[in-house]
Formats: structure tokens, sequence, C-alpha cells
């Protein structure tokens, strides 16, 4: 069959569509909606193509191609109906980012998207850089929304173990919903509500736990949009590259496609897109190896401790340990998560090594928990994992341990060796179909962690066995007549685990990885007692006379990702001066961070501050409520704001600095100024605090990215557009994040007009002791906690400051990497967070 | 209010009654509802294992239909007429009063169960805008101060 599209003759399949065809001969035709692995759907209309003889504009992912068609895919009529489309799609998405003039140059300040709780734009969004909607909107010069947008102010639902999502970034493409229907044949999720109210979600609001899902992440993985994540791996971006092999959880053998950054699995997928991993390949594989309390260190025992020690010291001791009880004495006792190789060396080493005869496999008992039976007369083992009871660990001489996680039995071993495993060894393993499946070194061990097998060589060296087998693979794989492995990348079937998270495996090594891998908690599996849920029961706030130091008078989300927080500190609150900013640790363990007061009460002893969720610490005090109490909070800290009759000010003010102009204009305007207030935000749905604002300036002009309140555009587009009129402006005050204060800088470069920035780069101290706030002005090091938070903005090194803040970037996501719920995510239950709970 | 306990075997009456399919599951929430007064969990749960359809895709079709109830119906039943006539009159500032007298958005039910408050788009009587019917019974030509007494008068 041929049919013509942009003029180009083409042959098509049969019962192929016109999108199938095209794709298929690489001409792009936008679509959302559709997605290779499910059946076409229709509901996005971006797909939309001229086609001789028909009538208006049919759908190409609906259309079968047919013999003579006469297909066009890009007249301007197109692009403007496409545009219109998804105008109106982002009317109800946070669509700012994707209007703004200025996204390049903001891409290049802060390339990486910031943590938030509430994803308010593009560059606050985990799908910015996989993003099928941006990329349509470059692709269509999108520019101008119809009408003001919607925000929902849906809430954040993060009580799921493994999945976040926000579907305040909805488009209803019904990808997710398509996906679980198609894979396992019933509907976690689907379309509720209808028009402007519809939603994806369960049935009366329920969790996906309540409503059985089963965390296989196929929803996650083909959703276009930053509505769904996956908890653990929303931050780290794009993998850098994408790689195979198989899951060694089980021996289902599935293939995994695993998302690599810097040498560390960061996501994983299945290969078969119609046949999804259980939810220990999808969610557990990356954390599980990236786990912080992986062992990296060879240990030898002190007395009572291990303490770590060199390999060679190590193997050295062992050794010597060990060459006192060749024989019938000792055992090696593993399980059948071990590559072939790695227990063919293991088997040799037994035997030929140690001349025992006692090469244990343990089996799982009752409870999946492999568990080993040892022979009499055995006093010396080497184990791969937590298999041995404490009474036969206590009847033991000689213990030698190698492992990937602490367990009980470490409190007996008389030397530890740090294992590799799973993405980090090559090899071969069978499967329940007895299937040799391969296994692909990529990731780096942590430490210096080795594999089994290399291990076991090193140990044989060090007894001075000649003639081991070395960690030759192929050699390894002849000697020991290991059949050629295949990767399962067509599986016949779903994984049982997949479509019952109870039937996965819930042991590895003889370790429950309910206790490894945070989000399995709450799922119920095998065998596995399941842990007591945790009510997390709420202490309802019961206002008294009594105020406790630190306490949280009030909290409240005025704008989306935006928390107002009044405190009780009235000693703080006696000495504040504009300008100036507190330290905060939301509990004992948590950072110092900094935050500028933007109102405080002497009398009350109560202060007002803008917490913006970005991270672990923040996020900590956005999930504070009312009643709670801070660990501490110290200040007033920094210089306060120089005030003086100065004549026209124009304050400028964006995100947390919105709030904290409003210090500021009162002082000034106390002190006689002309204040002119101008705060921009995303959208309209960004802006608080208005009326106070326009109550404490002389002059309030709101300002917007997209155009929906006040002037479109950058507050600075305001202040130059001013400033051409032949404005007299004395004095301008920028607070807002460090691109809009550097853009501020750089636009007024030029002119002959003092700008101040106020700068909160990481602190520790607050007080000029630590160094950390360092900021480079005119070439001279200041330090921020106290010289400023004020300096002039064109002295400023915008770079330097640029890379200090992004220095702890990495170990800022590391923070948040967690795979069980966020608590507390819930809490709006019952105040119109709709999920029909109380 | 005791939240009803749904009657299974009512339940397998009627879902024998349709054909499994998005309009047979549409008349069976049609009667169950009839018989309830709404769809409470337990009787979706029932009627998602009795069709082998799944409880979230029956919640989805019921969603779809601004007829069907998810709560348990208040004691008195108050529909502000919001149509043309009514509308121009003042009908939504009647409305908006109610939610802040009971303190629950429209479709919605007090937490006591007594009132649920609900919008209607025309209640036939045009020439009495704007107009308030509770349980059935017109109060004509209502003005927000009215409302506190026509509320009182529902004791029970
Ligand atoms: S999903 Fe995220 S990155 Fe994509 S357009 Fe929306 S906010 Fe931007
Ligand atoms: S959550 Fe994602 S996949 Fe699902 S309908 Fe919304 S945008 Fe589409
Ligand atoms: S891709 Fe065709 S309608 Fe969405
Ligand atoms: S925060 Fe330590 S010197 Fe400024």
């Amino acid at each position: 069959m041929e049919l013509t599209i942009n003029g180009q003759r083409v042959s098509a399949e049969a019962n192929e569509t016109v999108l199938k065809c095209a794709l298929r001969h690489d001409i792009h035709i936008p679509h959302l909606c559709t997605h290779p692995s499910l059946p076409p759907f229709g509901a996005c209309r971006m797909c939309m193509v001229e086609i001789e003889g028909m009538r208006g504009y049919p759908t190409a992912c609906t259309t079968p191609a047919a013999e003579g068609m006469v297909v066009r895919t890009e007249t301007e009529a197109l692009r403007e109906l496409r545009r219109n489309i998804l105008g109106l799609m982002m009317l109800e998405h946070p669509s700012a980012c994707l209007l703004c003039d200025r996204r390049e140059q903001c891409e290049e300040f802060r390339p990486s998207s910031e943590k938030v709780g509430r994803t308010t734009g593009c560059h606050t969004c985990n799908n910015k850089e996989v993003c099928d909607v941006r990329k349509l909107s470059e692709d269509l010069g999108f520019c101008q929304l119809p009408v003001p947008p919607l925000y929902h102010f849906r809430p954040l639902e993060r009580s799921d173990p493994f999945i976040d999502r926000d579907l305040n970034l909805c488009i209803l493409c019904g990808r997710c919903v398509r996906v679980c229907k198609h894979q396992h044949d019933t509907s976690i999720i689907d379309f509720v509500g209808r028009s402007s109210i519809s939603r994806i979600g369960e049935a009366f609001g329920r969790t996906l736990l309540e409503a059985d899902c089963r965390f296989c992440g196929s929803c996650v993985d083909v959703c276009p949009t930053g509505s769904l994540a996956d908890r653990y791996a929303k931050w780290f971006g794009k993998p850098d590259s994408w790689a195979e092999t198989t899951c060694m959880f089980c021996e289902e053998g599935c293939a995994l496609h695993v998302g690599l950054e810097d040498g560390k699995a960061v996501a994983v997928r299945a290969v078969d897109e119609d046949k999804p991993l259980c939810v220990l390949g999808r969610f557990a594989t990356a954390p599980f190896m990236n786990g912080t309390e992986r062992l990296r260190a060879p240990q030898i025992r002190v007395g009572d401790v291990l303490r770590e020690v060199s390999w060679e010291e190590a193997l050295t001791r062992a050794s010597e340990k060990l060459s006192a009880c060749k024989g019938g004495a000792f055992a090696v006792v593993c399980d059948t998560s071990l590559t072939l190789e790695d227990r063919y060396v293991l088997k040799k080493f037994t035997t030929d090594v140690m001349a025992s005869p006692n090469f244990i496999i343990s089996v799982p008992d009752g409870n999946g928990r492999a568990k080993a039976s040892l022979p009499d007369g055995v006093t010396a083992v080497l184990t791969t994992g937590d298999f041995l009871t404490e009474t036969q660990r206590d009847a033991l001489d000689v213990l030698v341990v190698q492992d990937c996680y602490p367990s009980a039995i470490l409190e007996k071993a008389d030397i530890v060796f740090p294992a590799a495993l799973f993405t980090e060894t090559e090899g071969t393993v069978l499967d329940c179909r007895n299937t040799a499946r391969p296994l692909h070194r990529l990731t780096t061990p942590p430490g210096q962690a080795r594999t089994d097998g290399e291990i076991i060589t090193a140990l044989a060296a060090a007894l001075n066995t000649s003639g081991f087998p070395g960690n030759d693979r192929a050699t390894l794989a002849e000697a020991a007549g290991i059949p050629e492995a295949t990767l399962y990348s067509k599986r016949e079937s779903v994984p049982a685990a997949a479509s019952n998270p109870a039937k996965r495996s819930a042991w590895f090594r003889g370790h429950n990885l309910a206790l490894l891998v945070g989000g399995l908690k709450s799922l119920p599996a095998d065998g596995e007692p399941v842990a007591a849920e945790e009510e997390a029961s709420l202490p309802t706030f019961v206002p008294t006379d009594k105020r406790i130091p630190f306490q949280v008078l009030s909290k409240q989300e005025i704008s989306p990702n935006n928390h107002e927080i009044i405190f009780y500190a009235p000693a703080v609150a006696k000495k504040a001066k504009a300008g100036q900013f507190v330290i905060i640790m939301a509990d004992a363990t948590s950072e110092r961070v900094p935050y500028t007061l933007c109102d405080w009460d002497a009398n009350e002893g109560t202060i007002t501050l803008i917490v913006q969720e970005k991270g672990q610490s923040s996020r900590k005090l956005a999930l504070m409520r009312t009643g709670d109490t801070a660990a501490h909070i110290v200040g007033p800290l920094g210089t306060p704001l120089e005030i003086d009759n100065y004549g026209t000010v124009v304050l400028l003010g964006g995100c947390y600095g919105i709030g904290a102009h409003i210090a500021n204009a009162k002082a000034l305007k106390a002190a006689g100024n002309h204040v002119i207030l101008i705060v921009e935000a995303r959208s309209h749905y960004l802006h608080y605090y208005q009326e106070e604002l326009a109550s404490v300036a002389d002059e309030f002009i709101a300002s917007t990215i997209d155009g929906s309140n006040g002037v479109k555009g950058h507050s600075i587009d305001v202040l130059l557009r001013r400033l051409k009129t032949g404005a007299k402006v004395d004095r301008v005050i920028a607070v807002g994040c460090p691109f809009m204060m550097k853009t501020v800088a750089a636009e007024t470069a030029e002119m002959n007009m003092p700008v101040l920035a106020a700068l909160n780069p990481i602190m520790l101290d607050g007080t000029g002791m630590c160094g950390a706030c360092r900021v480079t002005i005119d070439g001279k090091t200041k330090f921020a906690c106290v010289d400023g938070p004020f300096f002039d903005a064109h002295l400023i090194d915008w770079e330097e400051l640029k890379d200090r803040r992004n220095a702890y970037s990495e170990a800022e996501i590391g923070s948040l990497l967690r795979t069980e719920p966020v608590e507390h995510a819930h809490h709006a239950h019952g105040h119109g967070c709709g999920c029909g709970k109380s | 209010m005791a939240i009803v306990k749904s009657d299974v075997s009512f339940i397998e009456n009627v879902v024998a009654k349709y054909p499994t399919t998005k309009g047979g599951i549409v008349a069976i929430l049609q009667e169950i509802q009839e018989r309830e007064g709404y769809l409470s969990p337990d009787a979706l749960d029932e009627t998602a294992r009795l069709t082998g359809i799944s409880v979230n895709e029956i919640y989805g079709v019921a969603t779809f239909y601004s007829f069907y109830k998810f709560n348990p119906p208040g004691r008195h039943v108050i529909q502000v007429c919001l149509g043309t006539a009514c509308h121009v009159r003042g009908g939504s500032k009647i409305l908006k009063e109610l939610e802040r007298l009971l303190k629950i958005k429209v479709g919605e039910v007090t937490p006591d169960g007594k009132f649920e408050l609900n919008r209607i788009a025309c209640l036939g009587c045009c020439a009495l805008e704007p107009v308030v019917a509770i349980d059935g019974k017109f109060y004509p030509r209502v003005t927000a101060r009215k409302l506190p007494a026509i509320l009182a008068e529902y004791q029970d």
C-alpha cells in the first residue's frame, strides 16, 4: 500500500495508522497521547493532519493509512491549530516557563531543576530534561496563552511508596490509565469526574496502595509530564546512558533497562515495554544498589568491634584463620543469588583449597528466607550472606562473611569482605526456567567492594594455592560448563510479582529487603510479617495561652509551594530590623538554613517567614503544622537594610522576596521615600500578599511571566519601561532568586543608579566564623551573613555565587533519596484535599 | 448517621439483570442509588467484585455523571435555584450565604448529616425568584437575612 506524505511517496503496512507510517519513515508528526506501546486514543488532537478528500483535520494516530492517500502534516494552518490546542492544554498546566523570554539564560544559570514540593514551572520540574510538552512547545513556537491559566491546587500525593504524584501537571492524555489497563487488565487508576474537575485517580480518593496498585511503575514511565514521578529517581534528571542486564532479586530473570549516571544506577525500566517489572526490579534496584549502608571496606574483628582495614590485611587474617581449619571442619554457605561463575569459584575453593566436601547452598524456608543446615563438626564458615541462626553462629570458631549490607551475622564475624553484586558484576545466572541469563557490570561498586569471585580468588592466592582458576569469565564458563546466556528481552508473560506485589521475593542474601528499601515496608510480601502500619497520628493543636519559643503559630501555603510560617520567637521579634534574617533548624538533625524576616510583631513576639519547599530542610519546615516547634531559631542576623531618605526607591521582588519586601517597604516609606514596589511571579496564582504590599508602598505593580496578572514580563522589565519614559529612580533593591537578581544587575549595569541585591548563599553559623557564606564583591571576599545580605548588585561575582550554590546539589539530591512515603504529606485531609478521607 | 451496610444479595440481583458493559454499569449504579440513597465504597467494591470490572473504573464512570452521590444524603435537602430568573435576582448570593452558614460547599452534607446543599437549574416557579426549596417546600423571595430563620425551622 502506498501513500503520499508531504509530497514523499511512502509505503504503509497493513493496519498501520497514518501516524505510525509517517514516524516509520522519519516524518515527524507531533503527538502527545500516543505512546508506542499503547493502542491509539485520539485525545490530545496534536497529531491532526490534512488528508485530501477528507473533511476537517483527522487525527493521524487514529486514521488508518490507505492506498493513494495524500497527507500533509506541516501546513501553517496545522501549526496554528496545534499551537491553539497546546494553548488550551497549557491553561491547566504550570506553563509560564514555556512562555518566558529569558528561558535560555535561566537554563544556563540553573541547568538542573530545583527540588520543589509543587512544581510551578519547567525550571522546578522533575521532567524537564525529557519533557514531550516542552519539546512540542518549542517546535510549535508556542508563546501565548489564550486566557489566564488555572491552578487547581490539587494536593501533592506523596503518601504512597515509591510514587509521587502532582496532578496539577496532568494534561489528561490518559497514557497512565491506558497502560495500567493494557498491562494488568484492570484499572487501578482511571479518569475521575468530568470536564474541568476531571483528573486521574482511584475510587473514593484511595491511595495507590489502598487501590491494590502493583507498583510496576509503568504509569510513571509513560507519563509525558512531571505529573507522575519515581520518588527516588526524580531529581537525577535524564540518565547519561542506558544499558541492559538481568535482575537478580528473584529467579524470573527479567531483563532490566538501567539508567546510569556517574557509575550509578539511577533508574530502571523493563526492557520489554509490554511486560512490566515487579516492584523490586522497577523501584528497588537503584535504592538497593546505592544504599548508604552498603559495606564498603574490609573489616577484621579486634576484640568486640570490627575495624576497617586494607584488603591485604583482611585477606592475610582470613588466610591465617582458615589455613588452620581445612577439611571437614570448614564449610562455604551461599545461596542462589550468586552468578554461576562465582558459585563455581566458591565450590572450587571449598573442594580444592579447603579440601572440604561442605559446599552448602542454603534453601528458602517456609518464609522465603534462605537458611543453611550445617553438617556436624563444622567449626569454620565462609558465608555470602545472613544464612545462619544465632545458635549456628555461636557454635563456630571462625566466621568469614562476604556480603553487601550489614546484618546480625556481623556480630560474630571475624572477617568481613564487602561484596559487589548485581549491576556491579559480570556473569551468568540461571532463571527458574533453567535458561542462562547474562549479568553485566554497569555500575561501580561502593568503596572497595569486590565481586564474590574476585574475593575468593584473592583469598585462594593468600592461602598460597596454585592452579586456582582466575577470574576470566570465558575460561570459567568453559571450565564450569556454563551455557551461553541470552537476555530475557521478550517475556512470554508478566512475572507473577508484577501482578501481585505480595508474590515478590522478600529476601536477598539473607537480608529482609523491606529493611533496606524503605518503600517496601508498606507492601505485603509472601511470608513476611507485615510491619504493623503505624498510623501517623497527628495530634491536633489546641491553642493555649502558653506559647513555647520557636513554636509554629500558623502555617499556610499562601501560593503553590510558598509557605507562610509565623513562629513565636520573642527575642528575635524584639530586635528585628528590615532586611535581616534568621537561621532555622527544623529539627535537631536538620541543616541550618537562612530565611529573611518578612514581618514581625515585637509585642506579640512573632516573626513571619516565607519558606519555599526546595529540598530536604525546607521540606521539613514546609511540612510543619501549627503547634509544632522548630529545634532552633537564631537571629536577627545580618546587617539591616540601610534606611535613609533617598528619594524614589524601587523594590523588585520575586519568589520569597515578595514577602521579604513588606518590611523593607515599611521602613523606607517611614523614612520619607517614595516607594515603588514591583513584584514578579510566573503566573497570577503565584502572587501572594498583594493587598498588604499595596498598602505599604506608594505604588504597587505586579508582573507575571505569562501576562495573567498585571504587566507581562519580569519586574525588571517594568522598571526598564519606566526608566525609558524618563522617570527618576534613586535606588533599586532586588530580593528574589539569584537568577532574578543577576538579571536585574545585568540589565542596569550601564546605568548610573545604585542597585542592591540580597544574597543568601549556603550558611552555617551565620556569625562570620565558618566561611560557608563567602561571596566575592568587587574582587574582595565578604561574608554574606555579617557583611550582607545587601550588596552592590553590580559588583557581585554572580558566576561564583552560582557555582557555590550548585556545589552541594548532588548531596542535596542524596538527602532527598527516599522511597517511602513523605511524612505528613497528606495532612490536608478533610481540609479541601479532596481525597474523600477525614 | 450510620452508613448503610450494602445489602449484598440486593446488589447480586441487580448485577445479574444487566450486561457488564459501561451502559450496564450505569443502570446497576442507578438501582443501587435508588435503594441506598448514594453509592458507598462498600456497594461499589461489591459491584466490582461481581462484575469483574475494577472499582476504580466503576467510580470513574459514576463520577462522570453528576447524578450519582457518594455521601449519605442529608436529612434535609436544600435546593437553591440558579435558573436564569433566580440567578439575576441573586440566587448565587443565596447559595454563597448558605455555604457560609452551613460551613459546607455546594454538593456537600453538613457533618451532622442534617442538611445537604444542592444547586438546581430551575424549579419551575420563576415568578417567585429567588427560590430555595427544602425537602420540596418552596421559600419564595429569599434574602440572605431570611436564611437563618428558614434553617431554624428544621430542628431534627
Ligand atoms: S511537565 Fe514540567 S517540564 Fe514539561 S512543560 Fe510541564 S512544567 Fe515544563
Ligand atoms: S498523569 Fe501523566 S500520563 Fe496520566 S493522564 Fe496525566 S499527563 Fe497523562
Ligand atoms: S496523538 Fe493523536 S490525538 Fe493524541
Ligand atoms: S554563615 Fe558561617 S561565616 Fe557566614
